[in-house]
C-alpha cells in the first residue's frame, strides 16, 4: 500500500492510493490523512482510488473517522474512480451518502 | 471430485493478505470472474479481521480454515478459538460494532452476507466461533 500526495493548488490535494487497504496498513493511511486534514482547512481532498486493489470494512471504518474529523473544518472528501468491486463496496456501506464520487 | 483446502496460521495482521489471496486462488482452476474472486477475498478478509480484532484481542492464536469445492459450489469454514461473541444477531446488524471508542464500521458481517450466497455464524463464548460462507461459483 503506498498513498502519493499531490498538491493540486491551494483547495485542492490529491491523495493517489495504490495497492490495498485491510486492517494491517489501517493506522499508515490513517495517519497519512490525518496530517492532510490537521493542516488545512477549507479544502477539497481527493481520493483517488484507480490503483487501489482492494478495501475492506477496515478502510470504511477509517473513512467514516476521517469524514468525522473534516466536516467542522469544511474539508471535503471526494472519492476519485473506484474500481467496480470497490465502488459496490462504497456503496453498500452508505459512503456515497456523506462522500461525493468523481470520474 | 471434491476438492479441499485445510490450512491452520496464526490470527496475525501480516497474514490477512496471504489467507484471502490464498483462498481466492484456490478456486481459480474454475475460471471464476474478477469479481467473484474479488468478493471472496472481502468475505474472507471480514471473517479474518474478526478473528484477529475481536477473537483474540490481547494475544495471537491460530485460525483454522477449510475451503472445500464440490460441483461449483464453494464452501469456506474459518474458525478462531477466541473469546466468542455474545450477541450474534446484534452482530450482525449493519454498523453495529462492539468496539466503539476505535474507528470500527460495523459492517463486516454485513459485507460477507452481501458478497457470498449463505452465512451462518455459531459461537459460545471464551470457546470460539465459527463462520461458515457459500458461494456458486460461475465460471466465464
Amino acid at each position: 500500500m503506498s498513498i502519493t500526495i499531490i498538491n493540486y493548488d491551494s483547495n485542492k490535494i490529491i491523495a493517489k492510493f495504490s495497492g490495498e487497504i485491510d486492517e494491517s496498513n489501517a493506522d499508515y493511511v490513517r495517519c497519512q490523512l490525518d496530517e492532510l486534514i490537521d493542516s488545512h482547512n477549507n479544502l477539497n481532498i481527493i481520493l483517488d482510488f484507480s490503483n487501489l486493489d482492494f478495501l475492506d470494512s477496515t478502510g470504511i471504518g477509517i473513512l467514516l473517522g476521517r469524514y468525522k474529523k473534516s466536516k467542522n473544518k469544511n474539508i471535503n472528501i471526494i472519492i476519485k474512480n473506484p474500481s467496480k468491486h470497490v465502488d459496490s463496496i462504497l456503496n453498500t456501506c452508505g459512503i456515497y451518502t456523506i462522500m461525493q464520487k468523481i470520474g | 471430485m471434491k476438492n479441499e483446502l485445510f490450512m491452520r496460521i496464526k490470527a496475525s495482521l501480516v497474514n490477512e493478505s496471504f489467507i484471502r489471496s490464498s483462498i481466492a486462488s484456490f478456486v481459480a482452476y474454475l475460471n471464476p470472474s474478477v469479481e467473484t474472486i474479488q468478493e471472496i477475498k472481502t468475505a474472507v478478509s471480514e471473517a479474518i479481521t474478526n478473528c484477529i480484532v475481536h477473537a483474540y484481542p490481547n494475544h495471537d492464536d491460530y485460525i483454522d480454515i477449510d475451503v472445500s469445492i464440490e460441483k461449483g459450489l464453494m464452501l469456506i469454514k474459518i474458525k478462531d478459538y477466541g473469546i466468542g461473541i455474545e450477541n450474534i444477531n446484534k452482530a450482525r446488524e449493519p454498523f453495529y460494532s462492539t468496539k466503539t471508542k476505535e474507528e470500527r464500521s460495523g459492517m463486516g458481517f454485513t459485507l460477507m452476507e452481501t458478497f457470498m450466497d449463505s452465512l451462518v455464524v455459531r459461537s459460545q463464548l471464551n470457546v470460539g466461533t465459527e463462520v461458515v460462507m457459500e458461494k456458486h461459483i460461475v465460471g466465464v
